[in-house]
């Protein structure tokens, strides 16, 4: 157990070795000049070259990447290019504002889901099954931008009981006016509902054909205590880290949510990064964005192996 | 008719009377059983027996009133006079676990992975014989010891993967007996255990039964194990029964063709002096649970008694008198000829050859050694060590027997020999040559001269291209041939196999297993080899394939004078084509030499162990005493003394054993005749001839 | 069947040739009744027909140019008109026909996600199989690479790679296919591990075959229900991509319409015009559903060999 969380802990480093470096390539080499593409048709020869002292770009790749990689070590992410202010400040507030987002639709989505996944999953082809797979199925094909201005248009437009967008006048958080996070969380909840019933159900049915499970039945003893001690702890294993595969599908589902409602968080400022070549900000908000990700599976893969003997006794 | 015999003896524990299940699948209707009909009484068990996909597992699943929906059963099935095709769900759970109890196949499945193994049988006292909690895990140790598993007390704080597959089926016997049913049915539950695990296991059987007083049902395909643990026997053939006896009555007298024909498809028992004999075999394969039933034996197509009655009337189960039946027009007629007389086979001259290849002090080893925290702390685990330094030599023309428990290296050894795992060190000499170890540096005539069929028939052909491609490719890279020469020889090779050339063209998935295995022969035999390794290559067979293929092996090396390795864990079937045999055990050699020598006293006391643990088709065979305990050691440990000094039942006193690596000594028949124990010869032969092994 | 000449071909005949059309064509057919089978089959299999034909001659078919700011007889604009028998699913604000829009959107959606797809299919097979088949430390690294790209929420990768080079088509399809890749790498390196470690394999390296025949020819043809089942499940999440793009304002630039953008321009009028978003919505789900459920067929038909007997 203790080399398997050692070995685990290696590869997140690895992991966002790779993740950084990435990064760092497909923002800061691979499109050439990046102070060009920068300051786009309006650039002067001094303007760039100002550009390129501030970025550093003088100094060759490998020395900006470590810098680069430091700062986001000591907590010094840079500055903002369009907006000057200091990029941890900006993220602060956003990461708050999308982790209220994320949380809602976690707290709400993920025990729904299971749920519905072992009622479907322990009597398969059942009518309840049927209705289910295809809610689940409707489900995982609706892109988040569908579900959202369905939402929208039924519950905003229609009957007027939530406000159509997000957007938060200053000085605003999301606990001040809570109806706003409603509509975005519900857009975000659908998809991952979806799959995580899905994948729950299908690996409930696996797990209700093993052999173990025909020997507890053939024990005689109640069908409840059949699924609760004999089904469940077996078919709930691959749900964890079918949930930790979800977090990378929620959190593009969090990018495009944010925007169709014009919520503030790291989403909505990620398309403006991009937008607005915002580079130094961009590079902070994937790294941030995908480090979560990273280590969300990080926490699957260790409490998947605490929760198997398997690989907890060995 | 079997039916009517009780009546005046009070009710037996089963009767299964005209029992008809089919399955309905996407792939098809699947008439698992025909026509089934058999009783058991309290106290007895009953074994049943049949090749695969003769319906032995649907029959266990169906007493148990197990069957999935969309199922159609017909006929009855009557548990204490209680119909169990017509129980609720309730009812059979009732009977579940209480009255009538299972053990599987596979024991390692067949306990949940995430759970201790003592709850798991807590929790089935504790719901039918309503104990509390305490009382429950109680009565869980009292049921380790009464199954002789070790440290009761503590063992049920085990997770399964955390027990070998012999400990693991004990807990499931135990489960089992918890509530001590009146019904315990037994599905297969020493396949795909050792031998000498499953001396163990049928011992712990024969041992119930004399202290339970349930009726036991003992469903499998070894007539070995059948013949030491029933009292009575069913024989199943393409989802009928055919033939119902007393265990003497049935392997002294069979009374249906098929039953003389399975016994004698099992090659000879290990303990009977020279018995090289031609095995019979059954020809074709089981009737497809596919096919509706005919108006007709459905054994008839492979009978040798078959008469034109056979082929137009349904034969109705005849009384052959003594609680005797059999499913055959003809059963007064049914002699062991009717298969052919077994011909001696041809001692052949059993002088000095000139040896084909040798192998020197081969070893291999997987993994390299780690540390405790990956890459600080101690170095903790070392690697497998799957051969030490592992000596021997095939002779021209002759077969080499490799046998051992899982996990003692016959594998590697074979795959060793063929080059697909190179080895770490030593030598292979192939006619006076060395030869590199790995498959990709040895020259085409090498790769050409040692070939390998493989032990699973459905995989060793490509399930994508038809089966002339494996044929003619080894013909294109080995022999030269052009396409219409290749293709010409392809035919010859399936000739000489026993298939028809026009299966050249079908793709694998539609040839039975034994056609497949057939197929992969004409293909090792292509390049006129001079050695096949063969690993384990009729283990997944059925008997009656088994003994068809057994036989071409044989004919081929009598005309062609091709050597063989042959790795088995069935040490008749070694015995039967071995002329010289090496047994291994956890990497190491124990004992080698003329096969003769090898299975004679004085052997190896390991040697000594697998005899004593084989199953033997005859009832009437000695019961044999020497057991081993434990399992295998995994090879990563190393020896200071004996490697098997861990389970050796002849192990001395004093701390030799322990310490000291066992010398080699040569046994008094034959010069090649190597032991490794620290025993003196003389002494091991006394120890042998007063026990009971040989 | 037409069983003779089909595999072992070396030489080109006519008739071996017109033999291998035939078994293939069978073959198909065969495999078609059996999709047909699943509800999920019967269901999937028209709506992706219906947005086939859409793709092959959606623009030809279409009412109206898709460009065409169409007049009333007056001579204004016919702006946000609803639904009627002129426009079967209104106009937007400029008076375009959103029918004639929606039919000529999918053929870039589906060109960029196909062909991204196809591309991301082909690499991650070479990645996944040539990492399995060679082992040792390649596969370590390799890997390792392909865990660090899959630590990117697909989206996310997209996003970047985007801004990194400009929304150009080509890029696009080169950003489908970097997303596509490590999943289909990992999926066909775990199947091709199993396969590798098969005896036939082993028997082919016995008989001396090279590396690349052993791949190609052995391995290979039993990867590809693998693959196919990789290539519809890949290609509805790609789709899912391109549209997303498209309604981040990073797709496909106008004139020719992109359902993502017209969903994201539609939805200033969703009070009082909603078909402007919802047809375009109704058609980039439909096409996911469709693909997703002939997907959910196919798995289910591959589980479920021909029937035996009668």
């Amino acid at each position: 157990m203790l080399r398997y969380i050692i070995r685990r802990l290696g590869l997140i480093i690895v992991t966002l070795a790779v993740i950084s470096l990435a990064i760092f390539a497909i923002v800061e080499i691979l499109p050439g000049d990046v102070a060009k593409m920068m300051l786009k048709q309006n650039a002067t020869e001094e303007s760039l070259d100002r550009l390129r002292e501030q970025l550093g770009l003088y100094r060759p790749w490998y020395e900006r990447y470590f810098d680069w990689v430091w700062g986001v070590l000591r907590g010094d992410w840079g500055t903002s290019y369009v907006t000057g202010i200091p990029i941890s400040e900006i993220l602060g507030r956003r990461v708050v504002h999308s982790l209220a987002l994320a949380l809602f639709a976690l707290v709400f989505g993920i025990p729904l889901a299971v749920l519905a996944g072992i009622w479907a999953g322990i009597r398969p082809d059942r009518l309840a099954d049927r209705i289910m797979s295809m809610v689940g199925m409707v489900g995982i094909s609706m892109p988040e931008f569908v579900t959202g201005v369905i939402f929208m248009l039924v519950l905003a437009s229609k009957f007027e009981l939530l406000p159509p967008t997000s957007m938060m006048l200053p000085g605003e958080t999301p606990w001040t006016r809570p109806q706003i996070l409603v509509l975005p969380a519900l857009t975000l909840t659908v998809v991952l509902f979806a799959y995580i019933m899905r994948m729950t159900r299908a690996s409930v049915i696996e797990v209700m054909q093993s052999a173990y499970v025909r020997t507890a039945t053939l024990k005689g003893i109640p069908m409840h205590q059949v699924v609760r001690r004999h089904v469940l702890p077996n078919a709930m294993l691959p749900t964890i880290t079918i949930i930790a595969a979800n977090m990378g599908y929620m959190l593009g589902g969090l990018i495009i949510v944010e925007n169709v409602f014009a919520y503030p968080g790291l989403g909505q400022m990620l398309l403006f990064s991009i937008q607005q070549r915002d580079f130094p900000l961009l590079e902070s908000l994937v790294l941030l964005i995908a480090g979560t990700y990273a280590i969300s599976n990080l926490l699957a893969d260790l409490s998947y192996a605490a929760l198997d003997p398997r690989i907890r006794v060995s | 008719m079997t039916e009517d015999v009780n009546l005046n003896g009070g009710q037996p524990l089963v009767e299964m009377s005209h029992l008809a299940v089919t399955f309905y699948t996407p792939r098809g209707t699947v008439r698992a059983i025909r026509d089934a009909s058999l009783r058991i009484e309290r106290g007895e068990v009953v074994g049943l027996v049949g090749e695969s996909g003769c319906g032995k597992s649907t029959a266990a699943l169906a007493l148990m009133g197990y069957l999935p929906g969309t199922t159609k059963v017909e006929g009855s099935l009557l548990f204490e006079g209680q119909e169990i095709n017509e129980m609720s769900p309730a009812e059979l759970r009732k009977l579940w676990g209480k009255r009538i109890a299972m053990v599987y196949q596979d024991p390692a499945t067949a306990l949940n992975p995430t759970m201790r193994v003592g709850p798991q049988i807590d929790e089935l006292l504790q719901h039918h014989l309503q104990l509390s909690k305490s009382e429950a895990q109680q009565k869980t140790i009292e049921l380790f010891t009464s199954v002789k598993l070790a440290d009761p007390d503590t063992i049920g704080n085990r997770y399964p993967h955390q027990m070998s597959g012999g400990q693991q089926q004990r807990a499931v016997i135990a489960m089992a007996l918890a509530c001590e049913p009146d019904l315990l049915i037994m599905d297969e539950p020493t396949t795909g255990l050792d031998v000498t695990t499953e001396a163990t296991i049928l011992d712990l059987v024969v041992d119930l039964k004399d202290r339970f007083k349930a009726g036991i049902l003992y469903v499998s395909h070894n007539l070995g194990v059948i013949a030491r643990v029933a009292d009575r026997v069913v024989v199943m053939y393409a989802g009928q029964t055919i033939e119902e006896a007393p265990v003497r009555d049935l392997f002294k007298a069979p009374r249906h063709p098929y039953t003389a024909g399975l016994l004698s498809c099992v090659p000879a028992p290990v303990s009977t002096e020279n018995s090289a004999v031609q095995l019979s075999s059954i020809p074709g394969s089981v009737f497809p649970a596919s096919l509706p039933t005919e108006e007709a034996c459905l054994f008839a197509p492979r009978c040798p008694m078959a008469q034109e009655r056979c082929r137009t009337e349904v034969p109705a189960v005849f009384d052959a008198g003594g609680d005797h039946s059999a499913r055959c027009f003809f059963w007064g007629d049914v002699r062991p000829g009717i298969w052919g007389t077994d011909e001696l086979r041809q001692e052949g001259e059993r002088g000095e050859v000139e040896p084909v290849l040798t192998a020197t002090s081969l070893r291999k080893r997987y993994g390299h050694w780690e540390r405790k925290y990956l890459f600080f702390g101690p170095w903790v685990r070392p690697p497998v060590r799957a051969l030490t330094g592992v000596d021997f030599a095939v002779g021209s023309g002759r077969t080499l027997g490799i046998v051992g428990e899982s996990g003692s290296g016959k594998t590697t050894a074979a795959r060793v020999v063929v080059g697909l795992v190179p080895s770490d060190g030593g030598q292979l000499t192939l006619q006076d040559e060395e030869m590199p170890s790995a498959v990709q540096d040895r020259s085409r005539s090498q790769r050409a001269a040692v070939r390998m069929v493989f032990q699973n028939p459905k995989a060793s052909l490509n399930p994508k291209l038809p089966i002339r491609h494996a044929i003619l490719r080894a013909l294109r890279k080995f022999a030269g041939l052009n396409r219409r020469e290749s293709l010409e020889r392809a035919r010859e090779l399936m000739e000489a196999v026993g298939l028809g050339p026009e299966l050249l063209d079908r793709p694998p998935t539609e040839l039975s297993g034994g056609q497949q295995q057939r197929v992969a022969l004409a293909g090792a035999f292509a390049a006129n080899p001079e050695l096949v390794v063969l690993d384990e290559a009729v283990s997944a067979l059925d008997v009656s394939v088994q003994a068809q293929v057994l036989n071409l092996l044989d004919r081929h090396q009598d005309e062609t004078g091709t050597s063989h390795i042959f790795i088995s864990h069935d040490l008749g079937v070694v015995r039967y084509v071995s002329d010289d045999i090496l047994v291994l055990y956890a990497g190491h050699v124990a004992e080698s030499g003329p096969a003769e020598s090898v299975l004679n006293s004085p052997s190896h006391p390991y040697t000594e162990a697998l005899l004593s643990a084989a199953p033997v088709p005859d009832p009437d065979a000695p019961p044999t005493h020497i057991r081993l305990p434990g399992a295998v050691p995994t090879m990563r440990e190393r020896f200071q003394g004996c490697f098997f000094a861990g389970r050796c039942p002849r192990k001395l006193d004093g701390d030799i054993c322990d310490t000291t690596p066992p010398p080699v000594r040569t046994g008094p028949r034959s010069s090649k005749h190597v032991i490794h124990c620290h025993i003196p010869l003389e002494e091991l032969t006394a120890l042998q001839r007063n026990g009971t092994s040989t | 069947m037409a069983t003779e000449g089909y595999i072992a071909g070396s030489g080109f005949s006519p008739r071996r040739v017109g033999a291998a059309l035939t078994h293939t064509w069978h073959k198909g057919l065969g495999a078609l009744r059996l999709v047909l089978r699943t509800t999920s089959g019967r269901i999937g299999l028209p709506i992706v027909l219906v947005h086939a034909v859409i793709f092959v001659a959606g623009s030809w078919l279409a009412p109206y140019s898709f460009t065409s700011f169409n007049l009333a007889e007056d001579g204004t604009l016919e702006q946000l008109v609803g639904p009627s028998r002129h426009f079967l699913l209104g106009t937007d604000q400029f008076g375009r026909d959103i029918l004639s829009r929606v039919m000529s959107g999918s053929t870039s959606l589906i060109a960029v996600a196909g062909s991204g797809t196809l591309l991301g299919i082909a690499m991650g097979s070479i990645v996944g199989m040539g990492s399995a088949y060679m082992g040792k430390w390649v596969d370590e690294v390799v890997m390792r690479i392909m865990d660090g790209l899959m630590s990117f929420p697909s989206l996310l990768m997209a996003l970047l790679v985007i801004s990194a080079l400009g929304p150009n088509v080509l890029y696009i399809v080169a950003t489908v296919a970097i997303v596509t890749t490590p999943g289909v790498a990992r999926v066909m390196r775990s199947a091709t591990l199993t396969l590798k470690e098969q005896e036939f394999v082993q028997s082919a390296r016995l008989r001396g075959e090279s590396a690349p025949y052993i791949i190609f020819r052995e391995i290979l043809p039993n990867t590809l229900p693998v693959m196919g089942v990789e290539l519809t499940v890949r290609l509805s999440y790609s789709i899912l991509i391109v549209a997303s793009l498209g309604f981040l304002g990073l797709g496909v630039q106008p004139p020719s319409p992109d359902w993502g953008l017209m969903i994201s321009q539609g939805r200033q009028f969703l009070s009082s015009a909603p078909w402007v978003a919802l047809a375009p919505a109704g058609a980039v789900a439909s096409l996911i559903v469709g693909v997703n459920l002939l997907t959910d067929g196919i798995r289910q038909a591959s589980n479920m060999p021909r029937e035996v007997a009668p």
